[in-house]
């Protein structure tokens, strides 16, 4: 009992010199990861409408997009996003490397998960929304989509927690975030024990109250769902 | 032309040879994670309360931090604890810890997808309860997670690329050798990409079959 007590002595001692720091790629951390999310979010739709379009080129090009996003890990794309395109002549900072590349790779899943969403829409609601002579953006916009979101929505939020902890390897491309933090500190401080514990903790306690809200909502949809097959 | 097919090769071999390791941590750790998500899947369904806390508890802290994190802390604090580890058993038991984790819950819910009537029946003819396991619950759980375990291996492998942080010598750690050392950092790196390509895109197409098969049963 005592060794912990010096075990925790050891963050109090250090929380001056570590704290502001810890702060400060916390905030990098939750950026990164709002982000990468925002441009997975405009992308995968894309993608996914893409896929389901008339045009044989554009449904191709999805297509092969997703299925390649999907087979690389993110972090062979951060690199070579960061490193690769540096002899080409573009060049991108740690960040906006870090927040594109894991967008560009989450985005493939994200496809997916808009696809499976609007398929789930039964054709008839189209077929009925363009009858009554609704634009097919004004259809996509307030019967498909609306109705897609509960099938979206909980692998959408799970993607958000993905994406978070994905964010670690940002640390590889030397993105600022609280990976790279720990390591650094660890590394000053010969103490990687404290330092990787406090960065697993302070994932988990912003991972996990995303995962018990997402598990909420996966719940309260499955429940819509099921009134909506007993009204039928 | 010529130069191109020497660089290709010059800087293929030693991906290739990444390519080995990265295709052995997968399946080490594809085992670990198996092994250690089905046995907990299997505890928690004998319902004692206070080991069903620790599991679950095990589960929530794998799935909510970074595998990297993970990793780092297996490697380089198990030292402090006086016990050294070399970069290739520190991945696989760093990712097949997080695994576990993942599987557990797969398995979970393919042993409760079975209706419990299967289990009651198979006892009721005289089997033992090992025997209603063996050949009566685990055969249709299989099949259920067959899909989602074919995913988490295919995510699995993507993952074994964050080990080359703690120097474990699969494919994109001699990817960074290389850049440093030829400087060809666009190719190579692609390289890399194209080489995990190929190694997810059939196992993709495996777990699209099993899917298939699966939607036909049902």
């Amino acid at each position: 009992m005592s060794s912990f007590k010096e075990f925790l002595a050891v963050y109090a001692e250090n929380w001056a010199d570590w704290g502001p720091q810890i702060y400060a790629a916390i905030w990098v951390t939750i950026e990164l990861t709002i982000v990468a999310f925002a441009i997975a979010v405009v992308l995968g739709l894309l993608l996914a409408l893409g896929k389901l379009s008339p045009l044989r080129a554009i449904r191709a090009f999805s297509t092969g997009y997703i299925e390649v996003a999907r087979g690389v890990p993110a972090l062979a794309i951060l690199f070579l996003l960061y490193f690769g395109l540096v002899p080409l002549g573009i060049v991108f900072d740690a960040f906006a490397a870090g927040a594109i590349g894991l967008g560009m790779s989450a985005a493939g899943y994200i496809a997916e998960v808009f696809r499976a969403g609007i398929e789930a829409i039964h054709k008839g609601q189209r077929e009925a929304a363009l009858a009554v002579g609704m634009t097919p953006v004004k259809t996509f916009r307030y019967i498909i989509l609306p109705q897609a979101m509960r099938v979206i929505l909980p692998p959408l939020l799970n993607m958000v927690i993905i994406l978070l902890k994905d964010t670690s390897i940002c640390s590889l491309i030397s993105t600022e975030e609280l990976m790279l933090r720990a390591k650094d500190l660890a590394m000053m401080s010969f103490l990687p024990m404290h330092l990787f514990l406090l960065a697993g903790v302070i994932y988990f306690l912003l991972a996990w109250p995303l995962s018990l809200i997402t598990r909420r909502v996966e719940t309260i949809m499955q429940r819509g769902r099921r009134q909506t097959f007993k009204v039928n | 032309m010529g130069a191109f097919f020497q660089q290709l090769i010059d800087l293929g071999g030693p991906l290739l040879l990444g390519a080995g390791t990265t295709v052995a941590i997968t399946l080490a750790s594809l085992l670990v994670a198996i092994v250690l998500g089905l046995l907990l899947a299997l505890i928690r369904l004998l319902g004692i309360t206070p080991l069903n806390w620790i599991i679950a508890a095990y589960v929530e802290v794998f799935r909510n931090t970074p595998v990297l994190a993970q990793v780092f802390i297996i490697y380089f604090s198990l030292p402090y604890l006086g016990l050294s580890i070399d970069p290739f058993p520190a991945a696989v038991i760093g990712l097949g810890l997080n695994g576990g984790a993942v599987l557990c819950e797969i398995f979970r819910a393919g042993l409760n997808a079975i209706h419990h009537g299967q289990r009651e029946a198979a006892l009721a003819v005289g089997m033992t309860p090992w025997m209603s396991l063996r050949y009566i619950m685990l055969p249709q759980t299989w099949r259920i997670t067959l899909p989602p375990l074919g995913n988490y291996a295919i995510a699995l492998l993507k993952d074994t690329a964050v080990v080359s942080a703690i120097a474990a010598p699969e494919i994109m750690f001699w990817a960074r050798n290389l850049v440093t050392s030829t400087f060809q950092t666009t190719f190579v790196y692609i390289l890399a990409a194209l080489l995990y390509f190929c190694l997810s895109f059939p196992l993709a197409r495996l777990v699209e079959r099993f899917e298939r098969r699966q939607r036909a049963w049902q």
